[in-house]
């Protein structure tokens, strides 16, 4: 379990004369099994919080446990599968030696670095860049070889920071099935990410800092029924939609195409019932994702 | 899954670094040195009567960029460069990391009389010219510089440059004051004290021979004291300067 209590941080310039307050009385508990989702706009405290996960950094207030001790305590017996946001290795590497290197850092016992380190490229899709040196990498790779190396060590707490950063969308694709595979009861993963639909399909719970300041935890499955969100609908032909759910408003020179502001629940039952009377539906899809709504309403955009 | 917690499981890397960088220098110098000893000295009865007064000579020149350049950046890059993220989100003890990868440089420099010495042997025929106390006091030179380029790895990239500027600075400091007291003439007490809170570079050099008595324990006492304090700011100090730094 990972626990923040009062969690504050602040950034003081070396002659004091400057104090930036990157985080501020931060509370939260993550449970084994969880995925978490961290999510803010730029310099809300994402990076700063991952740090003070991680023992990078020290707070200034409150304390930060992991299975009751402190983050380099448990990391220095235990490890942590950690993707930086800025994957950062000495340019002159090589990918696979890299990776051999690092499996020995992560414990692996030597016999199984091999076939551990094989099993990752494949995975990864770095076979065609085993050979390269880091800084031949492209930024992609780059974040590819940054995953696999934080995967190497199969940790019972996995970090990612912006995990996605600089992938295109095959492996943005992939990247989500990896982290779905990743999932035990046994295992944390974070995840701090602006993407807020890949944290909307891979976290369990999505805590947004804003100033740096806790402003919401989004539990997905319970939240996303209760608000009403702004859909797009498209029919066939011209069905009489405003009658069947209220509030819902053309889209100017788009035929057949409807705004709506309703719940799931609102939405369902209109549609259901232009449905039974013959309306075609061609598309419906949220213009905003729930957690979308949440994180806009959080940090008042 | 089953998990090697040996700090040792990294030595092989980390022995590697060392000897594709700082040994792999030593031998090409004392290789080149060696040759040219062959080449324009192999007639010389200074040297092959006096292997150890070369071996003291060389290391007196060397010894403290040696050092410099197998200790230098050791820690620093990583932690100013970002490496450390990768490599301290292991189960890995920065200190315990640190200390191996000191001692293996450590290791190297030491290598240094031993590989000239043999080169020597092979040229002239007349001994290797190691001596323990050689030996022991480039050791001492190890723990007192080598050390202090650990303390400052803590805080920067070019730990070997400062290091280099306060031997440079220690070296005319002590100097000056042995002059003035030659001289009789009478020394700032601010000069005085800032000798004495200098490293004492100059009881380890290697003309200097092997230090005794107190010598030799404030040489103990400063080098340890600097090489404790490293390890203790890598056990206790976070290593990030800001979320992404």
């Amino acid at each position: 379990m990972i626990q923040f209590s009062g969690v504050g941080k602040e950034y003081v310039s070396p002659l004091r004369r400057r104090r930036v307050e990157a985080l501020a009385d931060f509370d939260l508990t993550m449970e084994r099994g969880e995925v978490i989702g961290i999510a803010g706009p730029n310099g809300a405290g994402k990076s700063t919080l991952i740090s003070l996960l991680m023992g990078f950094l020290a707070p200034s207030a409150g304390r930060v446990t992991i299975d009751g001790a402190s983050p380099r305590g448990y990391i220095e017996r235990q490890g942590v599968g950690y993707l930086t946001e800025l994957v950062n290795l000495p340019p002159r590497w090589r990918v696979v030696p890299a990776l051999h290197r690092l499996a020995s850092y992560a414990g692996v016992p030597r016999a199984e670095i091999p076939g551990r380190v094989a099993a990752m490229v494949d995975r990864l899709g770095l076979d065609e860049h085993a050979g390269k040196q880091v800084r031949q990498l492209s930024k992609g790779n780059l974040q590819r070889l940054g995953l696999a190396q934080a995967l190497l060590g199969e940790f019972d707490l996995v970090v990612l920071d912006e995990p996605t950063h600089g992938l295109d969308p095959l492996w943005t694709q992939r990247f989500r099935d990896v982290v779905a595979e990743l999932r035990r009861p046994e295992r944390i993963i974070v995840i701090a990410s602006h993407n807020l639909d890949e944290l909307e399909l891979l976290a369990d719970r999505v805590a947004i800092l804003d100033h740096g300041r806790l402003q919401r935890v989004v539990r997905h499955s319970t939240e996303a029924s209760a608000n009403a969100v702004a859909w797009r609908v498209i029919f066939e032909g011209t069905p009489d939609v405003a009658t069947a759910l209220a509030g819902a408003v053309p889209v100017a020179g788009r035929d057949g195409t409807w705004r709506v502001l309703a719940t799931r629940s609102d939405l369902s039952r209109g549609l259901a019932v232009l449905l039974s009377a013959g309306a075609v539906l061609v598309e419906c899809v949220p213009e905003q994702s729930q957690l979308e709504s949440a994180f806009r309403e959080a940090v008042r955009q | 899954m089953n998990r090697d917690s040996s700090p040792l499981r990294y030595l092989p890397y980390q022995a590697r670094d060392v000897a594709a960088g700082p040994l792999a220098l030593f031998v090409a110098i004392t290789i080149g040195l060696t040759l040219v000893l062959w080449r324009f000295f192999a007639d010389s009865t200074t040297i092959s009567d006096n292997p150890a007064l070369f071996l003291t000579g060389t290391l007196s020149v060397y010894q403290t960029i040696a050092i410099l350049f197998a200790t230098g950046g050791v820690a620093g890059v990583d932690i100013q460069r970002g490496f450390y993220r990768a490599w301290f989100s292991k189960p890995i003890a920065p200190w315990l990391f640190y200390l191996q990868r000191w001692l293996l440089g450590g290791i190297a420099v030491l290598l240094i009389p031993v590989m000239l010495g043999s080169g020597l042997s092979l040229l002239y025929g007349n001994g290797t010219g190691i001596t323990w106390a050689l030996i022991g006091s480039l050791a001492l030179a190890y723990l007192l510089v080598g050390g202090l380029v650990l303390l400052c790895s803590n805080f920067m990239e070019r730990d070997w440059l400062v290091v280099f500027l306060i031997t440079f600075l220690q070296a005319r400091l002590h100097q000056m004051l042995g002059l003035f007291e030659q001289l009789g003439q009478e020394i700032a007490p601010l000069l005085v004290l800032t000798d004495r809170l200098l490293p004492p570079f100059h009881l380890v050099a290697p003309s200097a021979g092997l230090p005794s008595g107190s010598e030799l324990l404030h040489v103990l006492g400063y080098g340890g004291g600097v090489l404790a304090v490293a390890l203790l700011l890598f056990r206790h100090r976070p290593l990030g300067s800001g979320g992404r730094a």
